[in-house]
Formats: C-alpha cells, sequence, structure tokens
C-alpha cells in the first residue's frame, strides 16, 4: 500500500529552480532510497516532503491526506519524520534532552519515557552518554543520536538525509543494520537520500536516481544497480550531463 | 553601615525594576530575535492601566494583575500586527518599534494627559529589622521580583516548553522537525516579556510617580542590563540588574547622585568592550540555518 505519493512536485530557492517534476511512490514499510550527485536536488526534494519548504508546483499526500503544503511541524503530527543532513544536534542539550526534543508532538508522555529507555537499550551509546552535552559526541554517535531523536516521534516514515557522510566504513556498516531495523523492530518505511551508492545500495529495495533536479532512473535495487546512467554517474566511468 | 543598609535595600527595590525590564527585554530581544524599543512604554502603559484601576477603587494588587493582563493583550496584537512581518529584518521591526513609542506616549499624553501619576502606598509600613528600617512596599517589590526571575528561570532551563523554546532559537528548521511549533514559541516570548513590562510598571508606581515619558528613560536601562547581562540570559538579566543597583546605590552614597545614569552607562559600555558576549554570555536570537 502506497504510504508517501509525490506527483509532479517542482521546488525552488527564490528563482532558482531546483526539482522539476519529480513523482515518486513509498510503500508502507517499504525501503526506498533517492540516489543522485551533488547538486541533485536530494535535500531539497526531502525539505519539500518534510514540510520545510514550500514546493512550487506539485502534490505531495500522505496516508491519502493532502500534505504538499503542510508545514514541518505539523507534518511531525502525522508521522513524517526528517533527520536532517548533517545530524543537526542541539549542541548545547544533553542527549537525553534531544531524545525528549524528538517526541515534543506526542501526547503520551508516559509512554515518551519509557520510548527514551528503549533507545538507550538500543543504541548504547546514547545510555552511557546520556549526561553529555549533544556537541560533545563523535560524528558517529551524533548519527546514531540523530536517528534515535528522529525515532523517538514514532515516524511512519523517516527521511534520511545523507546519514552515512562523514562516517567510516564500520560505523556504515553499524548503520546499515539500523535501518533495516528502522523498518523491522520500529516498523517505520524509510526514505533514504544517499550520494554515497554503496549504503543505499544494500539497504534499499527501490530506489530514484536524481540527477539536475530530475528523476532519470527508477526501479528495484537490482535494477538500479546495473542501470546505464547509474554506472555512468557512479561506477567509476566518466559523469555524464555537466 | 545602617545608611548604607536602608540605601541597599532601596536600591535593591529599584534594582527589581529595572531586572523586570531587562529580562522582557533579554527574552524578546536574545529569544525572540525582536528588538522592541517600544518595550519601556509598555512598561509606562503598564503603570497607567495600574493608576487607573486604582483610582477606580481596586486594590493594588488586583491592578497590578490587570496592568499584566493588558500589556500582555498589547504585546499580543503588536506581536500579530507588527512584529511578525519583521522577523526576517530585525532592523525594520527595531525602526518600527521606535514609531510604536512614540505613538503610544502620544495616545497616553491625549487619554490622560502630561502631568506625573501616583498613587498612595498600597502597604503604608516600615519594618525594623536589625536597626535597619526597611519600607515594606520595597521588600515586597524585592520579593515579587525573586518569585518571578525563579519561575522564568526554572521555565526555561527546566520545563519541556522552556527546552523547546532553547531549540528554536539554537536553530529554527531543526526545532521544527522535532513538531516544535516555532512561531507560536516567538508570540508566546513576546507576550510573556509584555507581561513582566506590565508587572514592572505596576511596581514601579508602587514606588515613585510616573508619567508618560517614562519609558523612554527605562528603556536605556533597560537594555543596559539585557547587554550587561547577556542576551537572552536569565540569570545576566538579574546579574545586569543589581549591578546596575549597586552603581546606584554606591552613587548615591558616596558619588554624585545626579551622575547615576551616566555610571551605569558607563559601567555597561565598559563591560561590552572587556565581554562583548555580557557576563554570563547569550544568544545572538533565533537563526535560520
Amino acid at each position: 500500500m502506497t504510504l508517501l505519493q509525490v506527483e509532479h512536485l517542482g521546488t525552488a530557492y527564490g528563482p532558482v529552480t531546483v526539482n522539476r517534476d519529480v513523482s515518486l511512490t513509498v510503500g508502507q514499510n517499504e525501503i526506498v532510497t533517492i540516489l543522485g550527485p551533488n547538486g541533485a536536488g536530494k535535500s531539497t526534494l526531502l525539505r519539500a516532503i518534510s514540510g520545510l519548504l514550500k514546493p512550487r508546483s506539485g502534490s505531495i499526500r500522505f496516508d491519502d491526506r493532502d500534505v504538499t503544503n503542510t508545514p514541518a511541524d505539523r507534518a511531525v503530527g502525522l508521522g513524517i519524520i526528517m533527520v536532517p543532513e548533517g545530524r543537526k544536534i542541539f549542541a548545547d542539550m544533553t542527549v537525553r534532552e534531544n531524545l525528549r526534543l524528538g517526541a515534543y508532538a506526542r501526547k503520551d508522555r508516559d509512554a515518551v519515557e519509557e520510548d527514551v529507555k528503549l533507545m538507550e537499550s538500543y543504541f548504547e551509546i546514547l545510555a552511557q552518554k546520556r549526561g553529555a552535552k549533544g556537541g560533545e559526541l563523535s560524528g558517529g554517535q551524533q548519527q546514531m543520536l540523530a536517528i534515535a531523536r528522529g525515532l523517538m516521534a514514532r515516524p511512519r516514515i523517516l527521511l534520511l538525509d545523507e546519514p552515512s557522510l562523514g562516517l567510516s566504513p564500520k560505523l556504515v556498516k553499524d548503520l546499515r543494520a539500523v535501518i533495516m531495523d528502522v523498518k523491522k523492530t520500529f516498523a517505520s518505511a524509510v526514505l533514504l537520500v544517499e550520494q554515497n551508492a554503496g549504503l543505499a545500495l544494500t539497504v534499499a529495495e527501490r530506489g530514484y536516481l536524481l540527477h539536475n533536479g530530475r528523476i532519470v532512473a527508477s526501479g528495484p535495487i537490482s535494477e538500479l544497480r546495473d542501470d546505464r546512467l547509474m554506472r555512468d554517474l557512479y561506477l567509476g566511468n566518466t559523469p555524464q550531463g555537466h | 553601615m545602617d545608611i548604607f543598609l536602608q540605601q541597599l535595600i532601596n536600591s535593591l527595590s529599584v534594582a527589581s525594576v529595572t531586572i523586570l525590564i531587562g529580562m522582557g527585554i533579554t527574552l524578546i530581544f536574545g529569544l525572540a530575535g525582536i528588538v522592541n524599543f517600544a518595550h519601556g512604554e509598555f512598561l509606562m502603559v503598564g503603570g497607567m492601566v495600574t493608576w487607573l484601576l486604582v483610582m477606580a477603587g481596586v486594590n493594588f494588587f488586583i491592578a497590578m494583575f490587570g496592568a499584566m493582563a493588558a500589556v500582555g493583550v498589547l504585546g499580543y496584537v503588536a506581536e500579530r500586527t507588527l512584529f511578525r512581518f519583521t522577523l526576517n529584518r530585525p532592523m525594520n521591526g527595531f525602526i518600527m518599534s521606535i514609531g510604536l513609542s512614540v505613538i503610544l506616549q502620544n495616545v497616553v499624553i491625549k487619554a490622560l494627559n502630561e502631568v506625573q501619576k501616583s498613587i498612595p502606598d498600597p502597604i503604608a509600613k516600615v519594618w525594623v529589622i536589625g536597626g535597619v528600617d526597611i519600607i515594606a512596599m520595597r521588600a515586597i517589590v524585592v520579593a515579587i521580583t525573586v518569585v518571578v526571575v525563579a519561575i522564568t528561570y526554572f521555565g526555561i532551563t527546566r520545563s519541556r516548553y522552556g527546552v523547546a523554546l532553547r531549540a528554536s532559537v539554537s536553530d529554527q528548521d531543526t526545532a521544527a522537525l522535532m513538531g516544535i511549533p516555532v512561531r507560536r514559541y516567538v508570540t508566546g516570548v513576546f507576550i510573556y516579556g509584555s507581561v513582566l513590562a506590565g508587572l514592572g510598571g505596576a511596581l514601579m508606581i508602587a514606588l515613585f510617580p510616573i508619567t508618560p515619558f517614562t519609558g523612554s528613560v527605562v528603556i536605556i536601562r533597560g537594555f543596559a542590563v539585557s547587554l550587561i547581562g547577556g542576551l537572552g540570559n536569565v540569570g545576566g538579566a538579574v546579574v545586569g540588574g543589581l549591578v546596575l543597583g549597586l552603581v546606584d546605590a554606591l552613587s548615591a552614597q558616596y558619588g554624585y547622585p545626579q551622575w547615576t545614569d551616566a555610571y551605569s552607562l558607563v559601567v555597561m559600555i565598559v563591560i561590552l568592550i572587556l565581554r562583548p558576549q555580557g557576563l554570563l554570555g547569550g544568544t545572538l536570537g533565533p537563526r535560520a540555518t
């Protein structure tokens, strides 16, 4: 069943058009990736879906509800949760305060405290560092905190913007396991935006290739991996279109 | 020594009013990112509302709540109809607020007149503690301020709303991604700061007469207090208010009292040169990323 449906979406910053005619879907409990080189418009697309940026044209439907112009703070209440690029941990606040902020929109305050403990048992490092300031954590620890903070909102879809950026190969492996568990244990769909194809191609079920703001290829990962454009853009051949 | 102690307690009560106005400015400027130069007039309006109510026979302490409510409503209207449209251009908001301060002054002059207003002492007792005469109303002003400071401080550092507010200040977009309605927090902070100005006005008229021009005098001290302590920092506003209060007390006792305002501003300038972020450190207002 389709959970998120983006149709003919266009975005712009002022006079600068970023995305054109982007259509994509994410099913309930599905892991979908959007791949594309730097500057392809991936982050802008996620900002529009999360409600941080008003789209210029097109529509976004979530769970059969029109959310095209729903601002981010209300989209959170519907279960659309974004983990932004660069983690964006609140550096002056403790790990626990960061986790609780993730649950700001929830009404079930008692269950929130249980979820804090759940996150601390799932991400051990967050239990060890619970009193530390967010800014004192390493990049990998911050990424885990950012995802845990996102999960605190009990997402129905988790939008991950470049989570592997700046992580060591070992941490990327850990991240892969976490993303699988977001689907399995936490029963949320995942829309994963990545510049680095390595993580995305092994974790996602389906993918879209974004280039110059448009979708240029899409399909199941097994097909996408062999796509000619995909090879041109990612797998060592000379990039085209520049 | 006794005279010094009395002077100190008197100064503390004056410092209390300064702390209240400085705290309002520091919250509105440091957390909502709005420079409201009409904040002094908000305080003056609070004093005038208190005067009107007391003259109509209302008990002072009830009139005080009336002033807080009236100035809170004034703040709400000002934020929704004016400052909301200049959030991304704080300089425009600042210039607009100067206009607002002139308008408020003249509206009050038109509605009442220019003559100074005072009310009878709400509590005309003097307590003698250890040989020191303490004017009861002054002690009550200090006590009310201590309570308000404590509520504000714990509200910002401990409560869920305070944490969400600080998150909104440090990163608007990420705060919105947590589901925090950032705009509503800006409005809320503006109203809260305005209510503090209303309270400051009520307490001020309990101590001295005020005129429609009182606001333009207190606004300078209010900004001095918030800058000395560090913008957005409640503790900073208290420290800033106490520093100015101490300067007042010392200059009244040992210096030339007519130079009090000059001393205060010199202290502010020296502190800002040595510590531009204020004594306790502050924010630069909400930032978009």
